[in-house]
C-alpha cells in the first residue's frame, strides 16, 4: 500500500513537473545503418525519464522532451543502442547499427545458451537468413560450405534425397554418421523415410524459412551434454520467435527453374550402329558363339539404323526443365510480455527428372508469454504435409543396377530405337523389353516412358511437431525449465507398378502400399543456477533429465496380378495378396545430465558436462553409459598486460581454448540387436520357425574420445576474425556387423559387436573479414577450410576388411591403415598397342591381358602364355574416398540498395569410383560414351579404350571394378550466387510496405573439376559409411535459377 | 518466527508447481522403459516351448533350402545353363549370364547365396539337433526321432548339393580333392570362423552317415500326399542315397538302395512304404504336385513364392509373365543341345507338352509362366530314381533290368520308342541321354556331366571345359575367404 502511494506521488510530481517546465518537441527518423531503411518500432526514450515513444512504420518519431533533459536513447532489439545529445536541435536522425554480438555471437548448446565469449568448445552457427531463400527441400541441403568442419554432399538431383552430412569426418562404420538433429529441443528422425523410389527426407517437413539459426556443435565440449547421441556432432535448429515491437508481416517467395547439369556425351544413332557392328565383327573373329546366330545376319551384322533413321535423345525423354515455386508468409511481433511468430508456407517444386516433385504445405505458431515475473510459458507447434513423388530413378541407395532405373536407361538405351511407335503407342515388346527396332541384337532394357507415365511412387508425410515448455525463476539465479515435445508423423507410401511394362510386368501389375505411424516424444527438465560472487567469479550450474521414446509401427501389403489390367490402384482387384512393409520399432533413451560453467572475470573459462545415458537398443547389462567432457579457455586479450600493450591496437581478441570429452553413438541399426531370435515364415502354407538373428548380450556403447584445441583471433576491432581448431576424434568400441564366415551359417553372416576403432584428425580454419566498409559500399568475406584425415585402426575378426557394396558390385573396402570406405580395385596398365587388349595387373603384380570370348585363352601373359583369370580378388589398389580438404568461400557485397552474394565451395583429396563410366564403355548392346570412338583399331594404336568385342564386360570394368574408373574428386563450385536490390522506401508511400527486395539467384552456376562423371559431389549409396565415393548410374545434380522477392510490412 | 512468511510461501508455491511435471516423469521411467522386447519374433530361450514351435522349426529347415536363392529355383537354373541345353537371351548377370558364360567370380552375389543359404540350412539343422537333445524331455519320443531324421536329411541334402558345385567330382580321385568346411556344430556366436576344407570323401561320408541315420529315424510316411512330397520320409532318404552313390560311382550300393524302393520288374513301383510310381502322363507331374512320383519337392504358394528372378517359369517360359531368359539350344552345328537329339523324338510328350515355340525360339514350358510362379520345384522324382538304378544296373548289374527301367521312363512319354542299342556303352549313353530329356530344366545337367568326370560342353563359353579348368567348379565365395582364415 505504501508502495502504491509512493508511486502515485511520483507520478503526480512528474505530471506536475511536465506541466510546469518548458518542454520541446524533437522529431526525426531512425534508419538501419546498413541500408538506410526506416526502422519501425524503435524505442525512443528521454534518458533518465520514463518519457518515451516508438517509431512508426517508416521509422519516424516525434517526442516531447522535458526541458531539463538533454539526451535521447534509441533502443531496438538486435541493434546497438544509440544515445544522442539533443542540444538545440529539433530534428535528430539516427542510423542504428546491427549488434553483431547479440545477433550472431550466441551459441545454442542444447540445454542452454551461451555467449560466444564464454563458449570454449567448437561450434559454428548459421543464420536462418543464409538459407531461407535457397531452392532446397530441406534446410540441411543449404548448409554446404557454410561452416568449417562440416561437409555436406547432396547425393544427386532426386528431390528431397537426404544429404550426406559429415561433421569432422566419418565417425562410425556401421552406425549412422549423420549428426543428431535437434529441433527446438527434440531430437528428430533423419534418413529416408520412404520404402519406394520417392526419396523422403523427413527434415524436409520443416520450412527452412521458419528457422532462426542452426548451431553445429562439433567437439565433445559442446556435444557431450548430448552424451551417447553426439558422436557425429549435433545440429541444433532453433525456429523463429517474435520480437518485441510492432507486428512484422513478411512474404518471401521465389520461382525457379532447373536443368540437369553435366550429362555425359553419348553416341548418336549413326555412331552407335557403326561402333556396335565393329564390336560384333571383332567378336565373331574371336569366337562365333559370342553372338548367337539369331542375333546377326549372314554378313555378321547385328545393328541397323531404325525406321526413318531415328536418333533418339534419351536424355530428352527423361529429363526436363523444371519449374518450382515457394511462398512463405509470416506475422511476428510482441510486447514486453508476449511474443509470437506465425507462418504459413507452400513449396511446390518439380525436379529436372520428369514426374519428380516435392510439395510441402506447412504452418507454424511459436509463442512466448511471460505470465509473471517468475513464470514464463513457451509453445511451438508446426503442422506440415510433404508429398514426395519420384519415378524409379535407380539413384537411391541399393538401386543403381535396377533394370528400370531411369538414370541408367537414359545412358544405355540405343539411340537407333524410338520411344514410341508411329501410332503413338509405346515401343515395347510382349516380353518386357523395348522394341529393338531393326536391330537383330537383342535389346533387353526397358522403355522408360511407360515406367514414368504409368507407375506411381509417392511417400507423403503428415507431421505435427509441438513443444510446450515453461521456465520458473525460483529465486534470483535459479531457473527450472521443463519442455515436453511431441513429434507425431504418419508416412503413407504408395507404389504402383503397371502390368504393361517395367518392374510390374512380371507380376501382372503390383501395388505396394504401406503406412508408418511415428510417435516421438521427449521430455526435458533442467534446473539451472547462475550467480556471480566476489565480483569476478561467474558460475552456472545445470542439472536435468531427458527422456525420449520413439516408436514406429509400419504395416502394409503387396498386391499382385491385377484382375483387370486397366486398373492402376492398390484398391483395385488382384489375385495375390502378400504381406509387405510390416514392422515395429521401439527406441527409448533415459538420460541424466549436468553441466558446470565457470569463468573468472571473463578471462578464464572452465566448463564440464556429464551425462548418463540408457539406451533400449543395447544389451540389458550394458545399456547404461557415462559420457562427459571438459573445456578450458583463456581470453588473453582481456588481460591487462595485453590491453596495455601496443599489440592491443591491432589485435582486438585473443582466445585459447581446449577441450576433451567422451561421447557415444547410440544409432544402432536394430532396436533388438542384442537378442538372439527365431523368426517365423512359411514352408508352402505351413508355419515355420527358424534361427534368424545371432544376438550379442555384451553389445555395448560405441564411444568417441574427442580432443579439440582452438585459437580465436580478431584484429582491427574485430574487422578481421580468425578461428582455428585442431581436433582428434578417437572412435572406440565401434559397433560392427562383424562379418562371420558364411560357412558358419549365422543369419545375415554378421553379429553386432563392439570391435574396431578409428580416428579422425584435422584442422579447421575460418577467416572472416570486412575488407571494405564505406557506408554505401561494403564487402564482407568468410573463408573456411577443413583438413581431415581418417584412419581405421582396428576391425573385427582379426582386422578382417569389410567390403562396401554398391548393389551388385563391390568397389569399396574398409581395412586397417586406410580411411573408411576406401576404393579397392584391380590395377590395370593401359591397352596393349599390339592387340588392343586391356592389360590387368594380378595379385602377384604380373601383367595379364584379356581377350573376351577367348575361352581357355581369354587370360594370357603378354608373351601369350595362358594365365589365371584376373578377378575381383586381384584388387590391389586402394584410394581414399573421403575429402582430405574442403570448405567454402563466401562473399557478400552491398552497394547502396544492391546486394550481391557469391559462395564458392571446394573439396578434394578424395577419389571417386566412376562406375557409370564402366557402364558407358560396356560392350554389350548398351549405348556408349563418345570417348569409345578413340578405341583401339589396328596394331600400334595408342589408346585407353580397348578393341571393342561385343559382349565384353570385363575390359571396361563392369565385371569387377578397375582403376581406370577411379578418378580424383577435386573441385571448385560456384555453389550459390544472389544479386538483390532493395527498392527505395520512398516508392512505397502510404502502402504500408516497409521493405521490398527482389533478387535473382543461381545455384551450381559452374563447376571446375577434372572429374569426368556427372558430379564429384555424388553419393550413389547415400549416407553409407562403407561404400562412399561411388557414382553408379545416378542422375546428375541440377543447375537452378531462381527469382524471388522479400516483402515486409 | 513465522516460517510461512510471504516470501517463503511464494517459494513453496513455486516448488509445488515444479513438482507437478516431475512426478509423472518418474513413473514413466519404470524399469521396463528401456526394455525393448521384439514382439514379432521368438527369443532363443522360448523356441522349444511348445510342440507347435518344435514342429515349426522342423519345417523351418525345409523352408531354408526352399529359398528361391537356393533350391527353390536358382540353383537348378545355374546348373542347367552352364552346359549345352540352353542359350541365354538377355545377357543379364542377375539371371545367370555369368554362370552361362563361365566368367562368374567368387564375388557374385547369387553364387555366394548358394553357399550362404546352404550353410544357413546346415547351421539351422545343427542347432535344431542340439536343441532337440537339450529339450528331449519336452518332446514326444516318436516326434523327437522323426525331427532328428529330418534335420539329418536336410543337412545331408544340403552338403550334397554344395559339394557338387564347389568341389571337384568325387569320381575323378575318389574324393581326394578339397571339399567343403564340414560344419556339424551349431554356431551362434562370433567364434570358430576358421575352418579348413575337408576332403570331398569326408563330405560324402558325412552325407551317407546322415542319410543312413535319417532312414532309420524318419517315418515311413505322412498323413497326406502333400506331406509325403514336402517332408522327408524313409523313401526320401533312400532315393537321395541312390543319387549320392551314383555320384560316387558306387553302383552296387545304388542297386542295393534302389531295390528298397523299386520293384524287381516293370511296372516299377516302390514295394515299401509310400508307393512311388510313375504317373501315366508326365504333364500331370507339373500340375498335380503331390503324386507318388514326386518324392521330394519344394512347395510354393502365393505367400511363399520363389521371389523375383528366382522362378523357373520366369527363366524358361514366356507368356504372360515369363521372361524367356533362356531358350533351348537347337544349333545344328557345334555344341548341340538335347532338343535335337535323335532319342528326343517329335512324338515325345516331353517335347510336345513341355516345350513350345515362342517368338521364334523353343522354350521349356514345364513350369508355368504365370506370376507369382508357384510351380513346385521338383528335387527328387521317381523317374530319376529309376534312371539312377538303370545306370547302375547297366554299369555293373543286369542289362535287361537296365533297359526295362530306361524304357519305363521313356515309353511313358513316347510309347512307340524302343531301345535299339547293342553294347553296354550304348546303353549307358542312352540312359544318360534319357536323363537329359526327362530331367531337362530340373537342375541336373552339369552335375550329371561332372560326376562322370567329363568336360562341360558350354554354349555360353563357346568351349569344352575340362576337369582341370578352374571354371569347372564354381568358385567359393570371396566372403568365405575373407572371413575364414583356415580355408
Amino acid at each position: 500500500m505504501r508502495k502504491l502511494l509512493l508511486m502515485s506521488l511520483v507520478l503526480t510530481l512528474t505530471l506536475l513537473n511536465q506541466a510546469v517546465a518548458q518542454s520541446k518537441t524533437v522529431s526525426g527518423k531512425v534508419t538501419d545503418q546498413t541500408n538506410a531503411q526506416g526502422l519501425p518500432g524503435v524505442a525512443v526514450v528521454v534518458k533518465g525519464t520514463s518519457v518515451g515513444t516508438t517509431t512508426s512504420a517508416d521509422g519516424t518519431y516525434s517526442i516531447n522532451v522535458p526541458a531539463n533533459s538533454n539526451t535521447l536513447v534509441f533502443r531496438f532489439i538486435g541493434y546497438l543502442p544509440v544515445e544522442k545529445t539533443i542540444g538545440n536541435t529539433s530534428t535528430i536522425n539516427v542510423g542504428m547499427a546491427l549488434d553483431n554480438k547479440q545477433l550472431q555471437e550466441v551459441v545454442v548448446t542444447g540445454y542452454a545458451t551461451k555467449s560466444k565469449e564464454e563458449f570454449t568448445g567448437a561450434a559454428a552457427s548459421v543464420t536462418g537468413e543464409a538459407i531461407k531463400d535457397r531452392p532446397v527441400q530441406s534446410f540441411a541441403q543449404a548448409l554446404t560450405g557454410q561452416a568449417a568442419g562440416v561437409n555436406i554432399v547432396q547425393p544427386n538431383g532426386v528431390l528431397n534425397n537426404p544429404p550426406v552430412i559429415r561433421i569432422r569426418g566419418i565417425n562410425s562404420i556401421s552406425l549412422s554418421s549423420f549428426p543428431l538433429v535437434v529441433v527446438d529441443g527434440i531430437p528428430i528422425a533423419t534418413g529416408d523415410a520412404s520404402p519406394n523410389s520417392a526419396a523422403n527426407n523427413p527434415l524436409g517437413d520443416i520450412n527452412p524459412s521458419d528457422i532462426e539459426s542452426i548451431d553445429i556443435l562439433k567437439d565433445a565440449a559442446s556435444t557431450s551434454i548430448y552424451g551417447s547421441r553426439a558422436a557425429a556432432g549435433v545440429l541444433i535448429i532453433t525456429t523463429k520467435k517474435g520480437k518485441q515491437g510492432k507486428a512484422k508481416v513478411s512474404y518471401d517467395g521465389w520461382v525457379g527453374t532447373g536443368v540437369a547439369a553435366r550429362l555425359p556425351e553419348l553416341l548418336n544413332a549413326e555412331q552407335y550402329v557403326e561402333y556396335k557392328n565393329e564390336a560384333v565383327r571383332n567378336a565373331l573373329s574371336v569366337n562365333t558363339a559370342l553372338v548367337p546366330t539369331a542375333q546377326r545376319d549372314a554378313n555378321g551384322v547385328s545393328f541397323f539404323p531404325g525406321e526413318g533413321n531415328v536418333d533418339t535423345k534419351w536424355y530428352d525423354e527423361i529429363y526436363r526443365r523444371s519449374v518450382s515455386q515457394n511462398h512463405t508468409f509470416s506475422v511476428s511481433g510482441g510486447n514486453e510480455n508476449t511474443s509470437y511468430y506465425f507462418s504459413a508456407g507452400i513449396s511446390d517444386q518439380d525436379g529436372f527428372i520428369k514426374t519428380n516433385s516435392f510439395t510441402r504445405r506447412n504452418t507454424r505458431l511459436n509463442i512466448n508469454h511471460k505470465v509473471t515475473d517468475w513464470f514464463n510459458f513457451r509453445g511451438n507447434v508446426t503442422y506440415s504435409n510433404s508429398m514426395n513423388m519420384a519415378p524409379q530413378t535407380g539413384s537411391l541407395p541399393g538401386t543403381s543396377f535396377a533394370s528400370s532405373g531411369l538414370a541408367r536407361l537414359a545412358l544405355v538405351l540405343p539411340p537407333n530405337v524410338a520411344p514410341r511407335n508411329a501410332d503413338g503407342s509405346y515401343n515395347i515388346t510382349g516380353s518386357n523389353t523395348i522394341g529393338q527396332g531393326k536391330n537383330l541384337a537383342a535389346i533387353t532394357f526397358q522403355n522408360p516412358l511407360p515406367i514414368m507415365d504409368l507407375n506411381t511412387n509417392t511417400s507423403e508425410n503428415t507431421r505435427l511437431i509441438s513443444n510446450i515448455g515453461a521456465d520458473f525463476n525460483i529465486f534470483k539465479g535459479l531457473t527450472a525449465r521443463t519442455t515436453y515435445s511431441y513429434d507425431r508423423g504418419n508416412t503413407e507410401n504408395i507404389q504402383f507398378w503397371n502390368p504393361q511394362h517395367g518392374d510390374g510386368w512380371s507380376w501382372g501389375g503390383q501395388a505396394f502400399n504401406s503406412t508408418a505411424r511415428r510417435e516421438n516424444w521427449n521430455w526435458v527438465n533442467t534446473l539451472q543456477y547462475e550467480t556471480t560472487f566476489g565480483e569476478k567469479h561467474n558460475i552456472s550450474l545445470l542439472a536435468g533429465t531427458d527422456v525420449q521414446k520413439t516408436t514406429v509401427d509400419t504395416w502394409g501389403s503387396v498386391r499382385q496380378t491385377l484382375t483387370d489390367v486397366g486398373f492402376d490402384l492398390y484398391q483395385a482387384g488382384y489375385t495375390t495378396n502378400v504381406a509387405g512393409g510390416n514392422g515395429i520399432s521401439y527406441r527409448a533413451y533415459e538420460s541424466y545430465l549436468s553441466s558446470l560453467n565457470y569463468n573468472y572475470g571473463g578471462k578464464y573459462f572452465l566448463s564440464a558436462n556429464f551425462r548418463r545415458d540408457g539406451n533400449s537398443a543395447l544389451a540389458t547389462k550394458q545399456r547404461w553409459g557415462n559420457f562427459g567432457g571438459a573445456s578450458v579457455g583463456w581470453a588473453l586479450s582481456e588481460e591487462n598486460f595485453f590491453k596495455n600493450s601496443s599489440l592491443a591496437n591491432t589485435v582486438s581478441n585473443v582466445r585459447l581454448k581446449g577441450s576433451w570429452g567422451r561421447v557415444g553413438n547410440g544409432n544402432l541399426p536394430s532396436d533388438f540387436g542384442s537378442y538372439s531370435l527365431f523368426g517365423t515364415g512359411l514352408y508352402g502354407d505351413i508355419s515355420t520357425l527358424a534361427y534368424a538373428q545371432a544376438g550379442n548380450e555384451f553389445l555395448s556403447w560405441e564411444t568417441s574420445d574427442q580432443t579439440n584445441i582452438g585459437l580465436d583471433l580478431a584484429f582491427l576491432n574485430n574487422r578481421i576474425t580468425f578461428e582455428t581448431n585442431y581436433y582428434k576424434n578417437d572412435v572406440n568400441g565401434l559397433i560392427l556387423e562383424a562379418p562371420q564366415a558364411p560357412s558358419k551359417g549365422i543369419p545375415g553372416n554378421s553379429i553386432l559387436q563392439n570391435v574396431g576403432s578409428m580416428y579422425n584428425e584435422g584442422l579447421e580454419f575460418s577467416l572472416g573479414a570486412t575488407p571494405i566498409d564505406r557506408g554505401k559500399f561494403s564487402w564482407k568475406t568468410n573463408f573456411n577450410l577443413t583438413l581431415n584425415k581418417n584412419e581405421v585402426t582396428a576391425l573385427a575378426g582379426g582386422n578382417a576388411p569389410i567390403p562396401g557394396v554398391t548393389q551388385l558390385e563391390t568397389a569399396n573396402l574398409t581395412s586397417v591403415g586406410n580411411s573408411v570406405g576406401s576404393l579397392w580395385v584391380v590395377r590395370t596398365n593401359g591397352v596393349n598397342p599390339q592387340n588392343g587388349r586391356r592389360i590387368f595387373i594380378n595379385k602377384k603384380g604380373e601383367e595379364v591381358q584379356y581377350l573376351h570370348g577367348g575361352g581357355a585363352n581369354a587370360w594370357t601373359y603378354l608373351d601369350g602364355k595362358v594365365a589365371s583369370a584376373v578377378t575381383a580378388a586381384d584388387a590391389s589398389a586402394m584410394y581414399n574416398t573421403l575429402p582430405t580438404w574442403y570448405g567454402g568461400f563466401n562473399n557478400n557485397f552491398t552497394y547502396g540498395n544492391f546486394d550481391l552474394s557469391i559462395m564458392f565451395t571446394y573439396s578434394g583429396g578424395n577419389y571417386i569410383y566412376n562406375g557409370t563410366q564402366a557402364g558407358l564403355r560396356d560392350q554389350r548392346f548398351w549405348n556408349n560414351h563418345t570417348d569409345v570412338l578413340s578405341r583401339w583399331q589396328k596394331e600400334g594404336d595408342q589408346t585407353e579404350i580397348p578393341r571393342p568385342i561385343f559382349g565384353d564386360n570385363v575390359s571396361n570394368g563392369s565385371s569387377f571394378p578397375i582403376d581406370v574408373n577411379v578418378e580424383k574428386g577435386d573441385f571448385l563450385r560456384l555453389q550459390n550466387t544472389v544479386l538483390g536490390y532493395r527498392l527505395p522506401a520512398q516508392l512505397f508511400g502510404k502502402t504500408g510496405i516497409s521493405s521490398l527486395r527482389v533478387y535473382g539467384q543461381i545455384d551450381n552456376a559452374f563447376l571446375l573439376t577434372k572429374y569426368s562423371g556427372v558430379d564429384p559431389e555424388i553419393s550413389t549409396n547415400g549416407n553409407s559409411n562403407l561404400a562412399p565415393g561411388v557414382e553408379r548410374n545416378t542422375v546428375p545434380q541440377g543447375r537452378m535459377f531462381t527469382m524471388g522477392v522479400n516483402l515486409g510490412f | 518466527m513465522n516460517i510461512l512468511n510471504k516470501t517463503n510461501k511464494k517459494y513453496l508455491l513455486r516448488l509445488a508447481l515444479l513438482s507437478i511435471p516431475l512426478a509423472p516423469m518418474m513413473s514413466s521411467c519404470a524399469d521396463d522403459f528401456l526394455e525393448a522386447q521384439p514382439r514379432t519374433s521368438v527369443s532363443v530361450e522360448n523356441a522349444f516351448d511348445t510342440p507347435e514351435r518344435v514342429e515349426a522349426q522342423a519345417n523351418g529347415l525345409y523352408a531354408t533350402i526352399k529359398s528361391g536363392a537356393f533350391l527353390g529355383g536358382r540353383y537348378q537354373v545355374y546348373n542347367d545353363v552352364r552346359a549345352e541345353e540352353f542359350i541365354n537371351r538377355l545377357n543379364n548377370g542377375v539371371t545367370g549370364a555369368w554362370a552361362y558364360a563361365h566368367t562368374i567370380g567368387g564375388d557374385d552375389t547369387y553364387l555366394a547365396n548358394f553357399w550362404i543359404t546352404g550353410y544357413l540350412a546346415i547351421n539351422r539343422s545343427n542347432l535344431f539337433l542340439e536343441g532337440l537333445d537339450a529339450n528331449a524331455t519336452k518332446i514326444d519320443p516318436a516326434k523327437l526321432q522323426q525331427y532328428k531324421g529330418e534335420a539329418k536329411f536336410v543337412r545331408a541334402l544340403t552338403y550334397f548339393y554344395l559339394v557338387q558345385i564347389y568341389a571337384k567330382p568325387y569320381a575323378i580321385d575318389n574324393g581326394a580333392s578339397p571339399g567343403l568346411p564340414l560344419r556339424l556344430k551349431g554356431e551362434t556366436g562370433p567364434d570358430n570362423n576358421g575352418m579348413a576344407r575337408s576332403t570331398v570323401a569326408q563330405i560324402y561320408a558325412q552325407i551317407l552317415k546322415d542319410l543312413n541315420e535319417a532312414e532309420a529315424e524318419l517315418p515311413s510316411n505322412y498323413s497326406s500326399g502333400s506331406l509325403n512330397t514336402t517332408r522327408a520320409h524313409k523313401n526320401t532318404a533312400i532315393a537321395l542315397k541312390t543319387r549320392v552313390y551314383l555320384t560316387m560311382k558306387n553302383y552296387a550300393k545304388v542297386i542295393e538302395e534302389g531295390n528298397k524302393i523299386v520293384s524287381a520288374n516293370a511296372p516299377f513301383t516302390s514295394p515299401n512304404r509310400v508307393a512311388h510310381a510313375l504317373q501315366s502322363n508326365i504333364k500331370n507331374v507339373f500340375t498335380n504336385y503331390t503324386t507318388t512320383e514326386s518324392i521330394f519337392s519344394m512347395p510354393m504358394t502365393n505367400n511363399s513364392a520363389p521371389g523375383t528372378q528366382n522362378q523357373l517359369g520366369y527363366y524358361y517360359n514366356g507368356s504372360p509373365n515369363g521372361n524367356r531368359e533362356y531358350y533351348l539350344n537347337v544349333n545344328a552345328t557345334g555344341i548341340k543341345g538335347i532338343y535335337t537329339n535323335s532319342q528326343f523324338r517329335d512324338t515325345d510328350a516331353r517335347k510336345t507338352d513341355l516345350t513350345a515355340t515362342i517368338s521364334g525360339q523353343r522354350y521349356v514350358t514345364k513350369f508355368s509362366g504365370v506370376t507369382p510362379f508357384t510351380d513346385w520345384v521338383p528335387i527328387i522324382r521317381y523317374s530319376e530314381v529309376l534312371l539312377n538304378l538303370a545306370e547302375a544296373e547297366a554299369e555293373v548289374g543286369s542289362q535287361t533290368r537296365a533297359i526295362a527301367l530306361l524304357e519305363a521312363v521313356h515309353k511313358r512319354s513316347d510309347a512307340t520308342w524302343t531301345y535299339t542299342g547293342t553294347t553296354k556303352t550304348d546303353l549307358i549313353d542312352a540312359i544318360l541321354t534319357e536323363r537329359r530329356i526327362e530331367l531337362l530344366a530340373e537342375g541336373f545337367r552339369t552335375n550329371d556331366i561332372m560326376r562322370r568326370g567329363l568336360a562341360i560342353p558350354s554354349v555360353g563359353a563357346g568351349a569344352q571345359i575340362p576337369v582341370a579348368d578352374s571354371r569347372y567348379t564354381f568358385p567359393i565365395p570371396t566372403r568365405e575367404y575373407q572371413t575364414n582364415p583356415l580355408l
